[in-house]
């Protein structure tokens, strides 16, 4: 990013006037774009015009440059210029579909939510499906063809694969990402009819093939387990970031917050025990956490177990084992809350865990009668037959023998993400031919004869399965911007050699779906955006015969003592994933949920450790540089990290997150962070023990969102025990002791400044944040970013302190730093105060209170003093320091294609103006404008009908957003609980903006 | 104040025997003899270091706020602390010329006309910084009410606002003050000088003084009724600077000590200023005459009586800190003296507080190599002070979340660096061509100047010991 | 001692002092004047790529404004009609004309024609149609008599005091709805009742607050 000098400046106003951006556009397939996007530039160099001239005294006269509008020569129906549409659709991740609805503009998509009548989205997404949006417009997206690296055609291709299939008896291997589309398996059995020495395998760096394959010992079938959060009562997770890893993240944080809803002191929150290494955003959720090693999890794993089955039948096979755990006081506690609510307990294990771990759950879960009440276990249909791993590792092998002839790898990129041990890029030169759809011209294609550029879900057809089975059409908004093809046309290329079109080959999938009636049917389904009632068949589980033995040799395997050496655990990143989300800007800019960490990874470690290691155990205020550290693996493989120390982190355990360090694959993915890939083995996928760490002697410079952990004991996030809030349900109001307030006459304390009369006949908005419900996870801050055109900024400005972001979550320790400290997540956005000390300062009222509450920002009215970031004592202002926006949108080849991301119903700010959260107020002033239509004469908007960008995307539901005036509001409910306070109510800024306290449900006995 | 001590004939304002004529004599010679080289080259560093300052700033407005070290939450930082540094030196000049004239202080005409030029050229630098601090300079004067297509007015309740209206002011007023003391003087210049290009610019300035009584008159009371208006300003502008942070409510700022506080600050660092130019200018031009030691040592004393004061006002913030009981009030303290920023804290201590308790000894208050650097060592002192209240208040305030430290780039640094260019070049020309004592005004402390002066001589003339 | 200067310039001070002032004050109403959208936006005609003349269309014809702008009265932007939109009618008439060459060759080519706008408000300022229109603020009152143009012509300043005067005394400005798109229309004499009436009965409060038109 940097600050570039800025050229444009010079322009003249002539050449502006030739507006070069509407001239290319008006070539383009969508010309309609055209006036938005000139909007979009205009707006920026009209200010930069102004901004120039005056400041270089006067340079130019300040004459309006010359604007044209472009129509539509045929109009599509339904298209009313500036009201957005909107199309149901869906994101598929590592096979998994993800309901959702897309806005867009004038036929070009600008922002992603949840589809609420998906029962997986529910409306609701996470920080990826958010994200997704950008991926669209990322101009570093492959354009073309290539073969052996130089450009070629799609059609070149098709008459290539005519060719070369034409000889059926190819060794071909199908080296596939996950994928549940319907229409896909119809044409991989086409595949491995066609080809009689075919195969297919299905590679995912990260994915659930120890689960399936623990299931099946002890079930006899690969089921997937689908859990039900929301009923359960207790869960225990034995290393299972649930909330952020689990391809089902967004339904299991929604239903982990039902579960935990306090609408009075007598509800019963669930409880929630972790055991695990790295401090997890689950594990900062947790009631209970126990700091253990991961290769310690195999025996916890088996010595609860083995306690259980003395309580309870169905575990003889565990009965009498015994190792370290057995008389660790957590054994004990959680067999009695485990055995004490049978049939609605959870108990779950990190997906990368061996097949021992994920037997040992399933049968404990089994034995507890929680399957098929809080457990479902699911028949798969796309599953493959076989654990994966194996045919990968069975596939490289073979093709180091030379014996495969040919390869048709479908968006997956093993050459950066394959276990090290086995060496894939060598593999790969033994195949004769190699074929490759990717995203990016990325380090596979670098090496494939022939790369086909891929379109993005929102390009083209598809289909597929949610996670519970809900079977959703992927339906596009856009023409490819670069002509791709996605995996159905490709691999329908390959095995017919005909260039059929992505639409065609879906329907005729989905004509068996609905042999009668389709079109009704299929028009039904785009408008939902799934088909109704579709679900994965619940299997009825018991232990198979055999399953005895098995269960015996597992435990034979796992090791009873424990090494005291330093283990290493390889994650895939929280917001990168294995790094297919690298070159996303929003993403990379995203801080880390724990560490709050932005545009690198490091090497996590606890306090203990980092002390072990000659790491200094507590960083010092304001410092940038961190200690590097040498990680060596007992197979001989080394990188360098910078080390960081997360209190609450296992001692003598490493984890380091993977998906960055990519090389020449986009602006933004390049020389970010370092690539972890190359420590991972085949055989040990997850935990490596007794690794050899040292200090690198240099530092390396981390760009970190949050200086200070510790709250310094202010009541700025409120909590309390279960006990302790029944027993003072008021406690979070009488936390602090505010003058004036307490004896009720008064609403607030006294203030200098008269109150404001505010006109009744407009709505007063406000807004509640549950703490409670709120784990942490951080995608408000990425929907927001989507909806108000807020700039990438880059990993030095951040590390400089200037992070744009509207709404933050600010996450502080608290306890003991070495042992276990408590975590606390609080979102933060502008709390839009009645007596805002940001209005009182501004010299030239460029920030007022609107009537109906807003604390409104008027840019162009700004001149940029500070003076109001100063005042505000949530230091929810945003200073534009460089002209960000413009380095944002303007720079790279074709900058026309970002800027078609922009909403263009806000205002792009310009350098050296303030900004900060709206409530969304272009949605509010829509909704308004909307409602006097429909009424006549009244602007307050139905309850609900304005939801805030961070509320609609929150899959805990945290965030309430409405009319305060009106009693009844959503909103208004929730501020009359009585875990309602305002932050720093003491001041009496009156912020619209309060929480509810959180409630933590421990175990008295632990 | 200093007390007023009558005049007595062995405690005399001017040493060294002087009459009417020497005197004039003396100083009006300084702006006609050549140009020394001494000035050439400390004019050409000046000019110099103020090209410095020009470049930092045009790259500050090619580039945008983003080129100075500031951040989330410190929003100010050098610019402001520079501002108000400058602002506060910019104090001595009225202080001397109008209250001590009012309190009929006869020694303040020794040093008046130097320190009233150093004041406007003080609040000179000053003005730049508020300026340049904004985002989009191009739009600053939005902050004057003027009529617009926006039917928009300036927000009056902001301090930023009165700041401006109260500096302005004040640069007027003194500007006015300094120039209408100067008008005699620029007579006299004008008759003595030789060609006729000088005579007409100094004649131009003096407004055709002719010296006549009617002249006087006027000229006493225009100057009586100016120092009325300038005494409730030098006291009125620094109050209302420090609203700016009085008024806001970040802890650390939010304090109702502030205005005498910040006037006691100003009044202690503008006598620092005066006397480092002084003890320079005295030796250079051979005013010890003038500028005596006793002079000299009646600056300290004030120096040592608003160094307490000062000192007074850090121990009072602390002891409200603790009375208030609000929290975050008794952090912010705290953690000024240990937190990170604690070495800014004890420099600002030892040189504010510490440094000026020599001068309870005679001794040192009349020591010319002490008084110096003293001098110096209190406005680094006080530079600090506004440092340390601008910044260490916004770094770490009411959420620990968003707590940060801030650090200055080149900027910052070569943009203060800068403005002593254009302050020392203007005082530079002030020097070689002004009378850099008032003429008129010192002849009046004569004893010749007293009526019964020659009675008491018995006419006798010839010497006055 | 002779003198350096000649009397009369003891008169100059005087004169020097006045003269600032009037100069003064005349920068400050030279930018009022000279630099407001009233002087430099009003009267804005720039050429346009087909010689459409509103005052044929709208005045002799009498086609209604929502014929082709109807997305002003649900959207926030009055668009400028699809090539479509025209070719209703001249797929039919005006063929021959060499004026409505532009727009066959448009149909024919599928690009789009470069009208040039006419009214642009800033981009930070999100002006909508709808609500107005709705409210019953009238075409003409914003674009003047546009059935009397045969180049369209920039009316009013369109500044944001402009904005603020009607938004802060919306009565004068009211119509019937449904007289909305009628040019020639005037208020009756019991305009003021009128207006008062709606005021009340849509409740009526044009709002003035930033948030209005900027966000």
């Amino acid at each position: 990013m940097g600050n570039q000098p800025q050229k444009t400046y010079w322009r003249s106003l002539n050449e502006l006037a030739q507006n070069e951006e509407y001239k290319k556009f008006a070539e383009r397939e969508f010309p309609e774009q055209a006036t938005e996007l000139t909007d979009g530039v205009s707006r920026r160099n009209f200010l930069q015009i102004m901004g120039a001239s005056v400041a270089l005294a006067g340079l130019t006269s300040c004459r309006k440059p010359v604007q044209k509008i472009l129509p539509y020569t045929r109009q599509p129906e339904h298209l009313v210029p500036g009201i957005p549409q909107y199309y149901a659709s869906s994101i598929p991740f590592r096979g998994n579909l993800a309901g959702v609805v897309i806005q867009t503009h004038e036929g070009r998509p600008t922002k992603i939510e949840g589809n609420e009548l998906h029962p997986e989205s529910k409306g609701r997404t996470n920080s990826q499906q958010q994200a997704s949006i950008l991926e669209l417009y990322d101009q570093d997206r492959s354009r073309n063809v290539r073969n052996n690296g130089s450009d070629n055609s799609w059609d070149n291709f098709v008459a290539f694969c005519n060719d070369h299939f034409s000889d059926t008896d190819r060794t071909v291997a199908f080296l596939s990402e996950a994928n549940s589309s319907p229409t896909l398996a119809r044409l991989r059995n086409d595949a491995l009819e066609r080809f009689p020495n075919a195969r297919w395998v299905t590679f995912e760096p990260f994915n659930n093939e120890s689960v399936y394959s623990g299931i099946e010992s002890v079930f006899g079938r690969r089921l997937r387990p689908l859990y039900h959060f929301d009923h359960t009562r207790i869960t225990l997770s034995l290393d299972d970031d649930f909330m952020q890893e689990s391809d089902n993240n967004v339904s299991y944080i929604g239903d982990f917050a039902e579960s935990r809803k306090m609408l009075s002191p007598d509800d019963e929150p669930s409880r929630l025990y972790v055991a695990e290494s790295n401090y997890s955003l689950t594990g900062s959720n947790a009631d209970h956490r126990l700091r253990i090693k991961s290769s310690e999890i195999p025996p916890f794993a088996f010595a609860l177990a083995s306690e259980l089955s003395r309580k309870i039948n169905g575990l003889d096979a565990y009965s009498g084992y015994t190792n370290a755990f057995n008389d660790h006081s957590w054994i004990r506690v959680l067999a009695e809350e485990l055995v004490a609510h049978q049939g609605n307990s959870i108990v779950t294990a990190g997906a990368e865990h061996d097949a021992s771990v994920h037997a040992t759950v399933a049968a404990i879960n089994l034995a507890l009668g929680n399957a098929g009440e809080t457990v479902e276990y699911l028949e798969v249909p796309h599953l493959d037959a076989t654990d994966q791993n194996e045919a990968f590792h069975t596939l490289v092998t073979d093709m180091n023998a030379g014996t495969i002839d040919t390869i048709v790898m479908i968006g997956t990129n093993p050459i950066f993400t394959a276990p090290a041990d086995l060496n894939f890029g060598e593999a790969l030169k033994n195949v004769g031919t190699q074929l490759h759809l990717s995203h990016y011209f990325d380090e596979t294609s670098k090496v494939s004869t022939w790369h086909v550029n891929r379109a993005q879900f929102l390009e083209t057809w598809g289909d597929g399965y949610s996670w519970s089975g809900v079977r959703s059409v992927i339906q596009p908004v856009i023409q490819p911007l670069f002509g791709g093809k996605n995996e159905i046309e490709f691999l329908n290329a390959v095995i017919h050699g005909t260039d059929e079109s992505a639409y065609a080959l879906v329907r005729e999938t989905w004509r068996n779906v609905f042999p009668d009636d389709f079109e009704s049917h299929w028009n039904r389904v785009l408008h939902d955006g799934l088909q109704t009632d579709s679900r994965f068949d619940v299997a009825d589980v018991y232990m198979v015969d055999g399953s005895a033995e098995i269960i015996t040799t597992y435990l034979n395997e796992s090791t009873a003592a424990f090494s005291d050496g330093i283990e290493l655990v390889l994650k895939p990143d929280p917001k990168l994933h294995d790094g297919r989300f690298a070159n996303n800007g929003w993403l990379q800019e995203l801080p880390d949920p724990m560490s709050k960490i932005t545009w690198d990874n490091v090497a996590l470690i606890s306090p203990n450790t980092a002390e072990q290691i000659g790491v200094p155990p507590a960083r010092k205020f304001g410092e940038t540089r961190q200690q590097v550290i040498r990680i060596q693996t007992n197979s001989g493989r080394q990188t360098e990290i910078a080390a960081w120390v997360l209190p609450g982190h296992a001692d003598r355990s490493i984890t380091l997150y993977t998906g960055y360090g990519r090389q020449q694959v986009g602006r933004v993915a390049d020389q970010t962070g370092v690539n972890t890939f190359p420590l991972r083995t085949s055989s040990n996928r997850l935990v490596q023990q007794n690794i050899e760490v040292s200090l690198a002697g240099r530092t390396y410079e981390i760009a970190c969102t949050q200086d200070h952990h510790s709250l310094e004991d202010r009541p700025i996030i409120r909590e309390a025990d279960l006990q302790q809030y029944r027993d003072h349900p008021t406690f979070a109001q009488d936390e602090v002791y505010i003058p004036g307030t307490h004896g009720g006459e008064r609403e607030h304390p006294l203030s200098l400044f008269s109150d404001k009369e505010l006109p009744a006949h407009e709505p007063q908005w406000g807004m509640t944040i549950d703490l409670n419900s709120c784990v942490g996870c951080g995608v408000c801050t990425i929907a927001c970013q989507a909806e108000n055109n807020i700039p990438v900024i880059g990993k030095r400005e951040v590390r400089r302190g200037r992070e744009m972001h509207w709404i933050r979550t600010d996450r502080y320790f608290s306890g003991n730093e070495r042992e276990n400290p408590k975590v606390m997540h609080q979102p933060v956005p502008c709390m839009h105060c009645d007596n805002a000390p940001c209005e009182q300062v501004c010299p030239v009222a460029a920030t007022t209170q609107s009537d109906d509450g807003l604390n409104q920002m008027a840019y162009n009215r700004c001149i940029g003093t500070r003076y109001c970031s100063n005042n505000c004592p949530y230091k929810v202002r945003r200073f534009n320091f460089f002209n960000y926006s413009k380095e944002y949108l303007t720079s790279g080849d074709d900058p026309e294609i970002i800027q078609m991301a922009m909403n263009p119903d806000v205002t792009i700010r310009f350098r050296g103006v303030m900004e900060k959260c709206t409530y969304c107020v272009q949605r509010i002033s829509r909704a308004k404008i909307e409602t006097k239509k429909d009424t006549g004469d009244s602007i307050k908007p139905k309850d609900g009908t304005v939801k805030t960008a961070c509320q609609q995307a929150c899959p805990a539901n945290a965030i309430q957003f409405g009319d305060i005036s009106d009693r009844d509001s959503r909103v208004s409910l929730e501020k009359s609980k009585d875990r309602n306070y305002m932050m720093l109510e003491e001041l009496n800024v009156r912020p619209r903006t309060s929480y509810l306290a959180k409630i933590r449900n421990p175990n008295l006995d632990i | 104040m200093s007390q007023n001590i009558p005049m007595v004939p062995d405690n005399q304002l001017v040493k060294g025997n002087h009459d009417f004529a020497s005197l004039t004599k003396l100083i009006s010679e300084i702006p006609q003899e050549r140009t020394p080289l001494w000035w050439y080259i400390a004019f050409g560093i000046s000019n110099l270091v103020l090209a410095i300052m020009l470049a930092m700033i045009a790259w500050l407005f090619w580039n945008g706020i983003g080129v100075w070290g500031l951040q989330q939450p410190v929003g100010w930082g050098w610019d402001i602390t520079n501002f108000v540094w400058w602002v506060g030196i910019g104090h001595a000049g009225t202080l001397i010329s109008a209250i001590l004239f009012l309190f009929r202080q006869g020694w303040r005409t020794a040093i008046n006309r130097f320190a009233e030029a150093m004041t406007v050229f003080a609040v000179m630098c000053a003005g730049i910084f508020p300026a340049i601090h904004v985002g989009r300079i191009w739009t600053i004067y939005w902050i004057f009410p003027l009529p617009n297509s926006m039917q928009l007015w300036p927000n009056f309740n902001s301090p930023l606002l009165w700041d401006v209206f109260a500096v302005f002011t004040y640069l007027t007023v003194s500007a006015l003050f300094w120039y209408m003391g100067l008008v005699p003087d620029l007579a006299t210049m004008r008759d003595r000088v030789k060609g006729r290009v000088s005579k007409m610019i100094y004649g131009t300035f003096a407004m055709g003084w002719t010296g006549s009584n009617r002249n006087w008159q006027h000229y006493e009371k225009a100057y009586m009724i100016l120092a009325g208006l300038a005494t409730p300003l030098v006291l009125s502008v620094h109050s209302i600077v420090s609203f700016d942070f009085a008024v806001s409510m970040i802890p650390g700022w939010h304090t109702t000590i502030f205005p005498p506080y910040f006037v006691a600050g100003a009044i202690f660092s503008g006598f620092a200023m005066v006397l480092s130019l002084m003890i320079i200018s005295r030796k250079l031009y051979k005013l010890e005459d003038i500028m005596t030691l006793d002079h000299i040592e009646k600056m300290n004393t004030i120096i040592l009586v608003t160094g307490n004061m000062v000192g007074f006002a850090y121990a009072m913030e602390f002891f409200i800190a603790w009375y208030s009981g609000v929290e975050y009030e008794k952090f912010v303290f705290i953690n000024r003296a240990f937190g990170p920023y604690s070495w800014a804290y004890w420099i600002m201590i030892t040189c504010n507080v510490v440094s000026p308790q020599f001068f309870w000894i005679k001794k040192f208050r009349r020591n010319i190599a002490l008084t110096f650097i003293l001098s110096i060592v209190i406005n680094i002192g006080m530079w600090f002070e506004r440092f340390v209240i601008t910044v260490t208040s916004l770094a770490q305030d009411y959420l620990p979340s968003s707590w940060g430290y801030f650090s200055p780039t080149y900027v910052d640094v070569l943009t203060y660096v800068g403005t002593f260019g254009l302050f020392f070049t203007c005082f530079l020309l002030f020097l070689r061509f002004l009378p850099m004592v008032a003429i008129s005004e010192i002849k009046g402390v004569l004893p010749q100047a007293d009526p019964a002066y020659y009675r008491a001589q018995n006419g006798n003339t010839k010497s006055n010991k | 001692m002779a003198q350096i200067f000649p009397v009369w310039v003891n008169d100059i001070p005087k004169r020097l002092q006045l003269a600032i002032i009037l100069v003064v004050t005349a920068i400050i109403f030279g930018f009022w004047y000279f630099g407001s959208p009233e002087y430099l936006e009003v009267g804005y005609a720039p050429e346009q790529p087909i010689p459409y003349s509103h005052s044929f269309h709208a005045g002799e014809l009498g086609i209604d404004c929502q014929y082709c702008h109807g997305s002003a009265w649900n959207s926030a932007v009055a668009a400028i009609p699809s090539t479509e939109t025209c070719m209703n009618c001249h797929e039919y008439i005006g063929l021959d004309l060499e004026t409505t060459q532009p727009l066959l060759d448009s149909w024919e080519s599928g690009d789009p024609i470069e009208w040039v706008r006419v009214h642009d408000i800033p981009d930070h300022a999100y002006f909508n149609h709808s609500i107005h229109i709705n409210t019953g603020i009238g075409c003409a009152t914003c674009h003047g008599r546009i059935d009397r143009m045969d180049v369209v012509m920039k009316k009013e300043s369109m500044s944001m005091g402009w904005c603020l005067d009607c938004h802060n005394d919306p009565a004068p400005h009211l119509r019937p709805v449904e007289e909305v798109t009628n040019m020639a229309w005037e208020p009756p004499d019991d305009h003021n009742e009128f207006a008062q009436m709606m005021i009340e009965k849509r409740n009526i409060d044009a709002p003035v607050y930033c948030n209005t038109c900027h966000r």
